[in-house]
């Protein structure tokens, strides 16, 4: 009977002491935390930024070189979850900018989003000076709105296909000589045939990436420039019935999830993966047995001698108004976002493909690349960035999305391209209010 | 013979659900002492490598494992203590005391078990802003303390509670936290047994309000922090099963210290004195 009582008193009393120690390591953690009250040296900046993964690095080591010309700033990244970022971020601008970074990163797919939700809520950079000359075309109008910036360009994701030399050759198929997507099909068809595996991995009910870069190749996307919906487009049509065409031929192979893609890539079940730049930082990390046996060759065209650049991912710095450093942060991400050598780091330690236009002539984008069979792969990627379209993504990309997968889900169950997209396109008209273009 | 048949069959059925419930916990150990790729091996791998050590030691670099599991620690163990005093003595005042507004209040709160911690998290981040208690232990530990469901776990059993030993009690002298203490609190052990695990769980998972108030790696919980191993393209799988082996650890052992009381409790109440 008296054990209990006395073990809640204990564990009282257990509290009270941890409760103590909580208090001090706060105080002791406060000062650190807050930026903007290291008052106690005048020209001490301590700079907050917010980043994930690899990008972290990337920040850090672009300050240990910046940190030679400016001695007297310091910076503290906190690394969290891509979606982590994206949770705090938007509970600080709600709560009127308490507890934003003084930098922080943001995808390219959301920018627009953030833009729309809090109009206020980020530094103008154009008004500093910025002018993103040196990026390219589809970069600047992601990280702009109504001709200011807001964002300063970092990484890219030209897309490309990653491709299994050793099943290629097996089937006796040749890469170079996929041009088309009906050339991809009927290579498809011959490999499955001769070797049994699939051509591509495609999370059929969850995601459209696949259709994302059809799209953006062909110069269409969700929404087109003035934001109406664009899925009725006759291009859009044909993108989806291309990924229809797959997967009647049953080349596709169904995967769950960022994990099931990864999977796929690694036990060789799939020939090909569709992705950007980046995915070749996933394969070399989840795939060390197949050293040497990957290639990379541009998406096929939907038409001989079509556009063959698209775009998949990529992301860019933004400051929240909210900051106590405007300048010493504006200064930093400029440092970062324009500077050949911070770019050249950033891709050859941590795998992240720069957006910046002058870094392409540095040496790593001749070099080849043994992991690749010794191709320039990186060179493929660099002369790919000029001529990648702009996708328009809008405040309402997340729900747009939900509606192109939707109508995915419906093509590889049996229903045509026109018809789901039609569908697609009236469901998002209710949801967003937007205008429909029809063709 | 039957009964030694039905039992065989019991044991066997109960074994299976044992190894099938078991299996993810073994498979996630596993995958943490072999290196990343080999997550996705088919079929996949049951015996152990050899680079536990290495993956430990990557995800300490990553997110300061010793630091991140004893903040868990500390606010967990405040937290289950607080909040278990706070909901039994709720739920003790709510199933055994008459006063004004007393079924009005307790709705209230039975209420406010619908509304969606999505929908408090603006309003909380201002207040712990305000007070400037954003980065601080009891940011992470205030919310909540009183648990609606926790409040009303314990007014369920506490109602069993007959009212005749409380009577007794009060003829016999004794003064009310002694009754509350030496005769409520011990009959109603199981139950306080389950609400501590139920916290505990609570909190120890809890990562949406962690990841919000917390704005320096120093003061992230455990979930906060293996969230941010998740990039977009670059994951560590073998880092990540080792925190998330790590992470299951504290829960079982909480779970197996306080199953004596429940199972006790249980007992208890089978037999007729």
């Amino acid at each position: 009977m008296n054990k209990l009582s006395k073990g809640i008193g204990l564990l009282l009393a257990t509290s009270v002491v941890l409760g103590a120690c909580g208090n001090s390591n706060d105080n002791n953690a406060a000062p650190s935390s807050d930026s903007g009250s290291g008052a106690a040296d005048e020209n001490k900046v301590t700079l907050s930024a917010w980043a994930w993964n690899v990008n972290v690095g990337a920040l850090n080591d672009a300050m240990e070189l910046y940190k030679k010309d400016h001695p007297n700033v310091e910076l503290k990244v906190e690394d969290m979850g891509r979606l982590d970022v994206y949770d705090k971020l938007s509970t600080g601008l709600a709560a009127g900018g308490q507890g934003l970074p003084d930098i922080v990163l943001v995808e390219d797919d959301r920018i627009q989003g953030y833009l729309d939700a809090f109009p206020k809520g980020f530094l103008n950079l154009s008004d500093k000076g910025f002018d993103g000359k040196d990026f390219p075309a589809f970069k600047q109008q992601l990280t702009s709105k109504d001709g200011s910036y807001y964002a300063l360009p970092f990484d890219a994701g030209p897309t490309g296909l990653f491709y299994r030399r050793d099943i290629f050759d097996k089937a006796g198929v040749k890469a170079e000589s996929i041009e088309t997507w009906d050339d991809f099909i009927a290579a498809g068809k011959t490999i499955k045939e001769k070797t049994g595996a699939y051509l591509l991995p495609a999370d059929k009910f969850k995601d459209d990436a696949n259709f994302r870069m059809m799209l953006n190749e062909l110069g269409v996307f969700y929404f087109d420039k003035d934001g109406n919906i664009d899925f009725n487009n006759p291009k859009a049509v044909q993108a989806l019935d291309t990924l229809k065409k797959l997967g009647d031929a049953d080349l596709v192979k169904d995967v769950n999830g960022w994990d099931g893609t990864v999977s796929a890539t690694v036990d060789g079940s799939v020939a090909t993966v569709p992705f950007g730049a980046w995915y070749y930082g996933t394969i070399i990390d989840q795939a060390k047995d197949t050293n040497g046996k990957w290639g990379v060759i541009q998406l096929p065209a939907f038409e001989k001698g079509g556009n063959r650049a698209a775009n998949l991912g990529g992301s860019s710095w933004m400051i929240p108004s909210a900051t106590k450093h405007p300048d010493e942060a504006f200064e930093f991400a400029k440092y970062f976002a324009t500077t050949p050598e911070v770019q050249q780091m950033a891709m050859e330690k941590h795998g992240l493909f720069p957006s910046l236009l002058s870094t392409y002539s540095q040496p790593i984008f001749q070099s080849d690349v043994a992991f690749f069979g010794g191709q320039k792969i990186w060179k493929l990627f660099a002369d790919e960035m000029k001529s990648i379209p702009t996708p328009y993504y809008t405040k309402d990309y997340a729900i747009a999305m939900d509606e192109a997968v939707k109508a995915q889900a419906h093509v590889f169950m049996g229903q045509s391209a026109k018809e789901a997209l039609k569908s697609a396109a009236d469901s998002l008209k209710s949801r967003t209010k937007r205008n429909v273009n029809n063709y | 013979m039957r009964t030694l048949r039905t039992n065989v069959l019991v044991y066997l059925l109960l074994a299976l659900g044992a190894i099938v419930s078991l299996f993810p916990f073994y498979w996630a150990a596993v995958s943490a002492t072999n290196e990343s790729g080999k997550v996705f091996a088919k079929p996949p791998i049951l015996k152990p490598g050899a680079k536990l050590w290495d993956n430990i030691s990557n995800l300490d670099k990553a997110i300061d494992i010793g630091r991140v599991v004893s903040n868990s620690l500390i606010v967990v163990t405040i937290y289950t203590a607080l909040s278990l005093m706070i909901c039994t003595m709720a739920g003790y005042a709510f199933a055994k005391f008459k006063f004004k507004g007393r079924d009005a209040l307790f709705s209230a709160f039975l209420l406010s078990m619908m509304v969606p911690f999505h929908a408090l998290v603006i309003p909380l981040f201002k207040m712990m802003a305000a007070w400037g208690w954003l980065n601080s232990y009891q940011a992470l530990i205030l919310p909540n303390l009183a648990y609606p469901f926790a409040i009303f776990l314990m007014r369920q059993n506490m109602q069993a509670v007959p009212d005749a030993m409380m009577e007794a009690g009060r003829i016999d002298g004794v003064g009310e936290w002694k009754l509350f203490t030496s005769i409520i609190l011990p009959s109603v052990k199981p139950a306080l047994a389950a609400t501590a695990i139920f916290l505990f769980m609570y909190q120890w998972n809890s990562f949406l309000w962690p990841l919000i108030a917390a704005s320096s790696k120093s003061m992230y919980t455990l979930p906060v922090a293996l969230s941010s191993l998740f990039g977009l393209s670059r994951i560590d799988y073998g880092q990540v099963m080792a925190g998330v082996t790590i992470a299951t650890g504290p829960i079982i052992v909480f779970f197996l210290l306080l199953q004596r009381h429940f199972i006790s409790g249980v007992l208890g109440t089978a037999v007729k004195e």
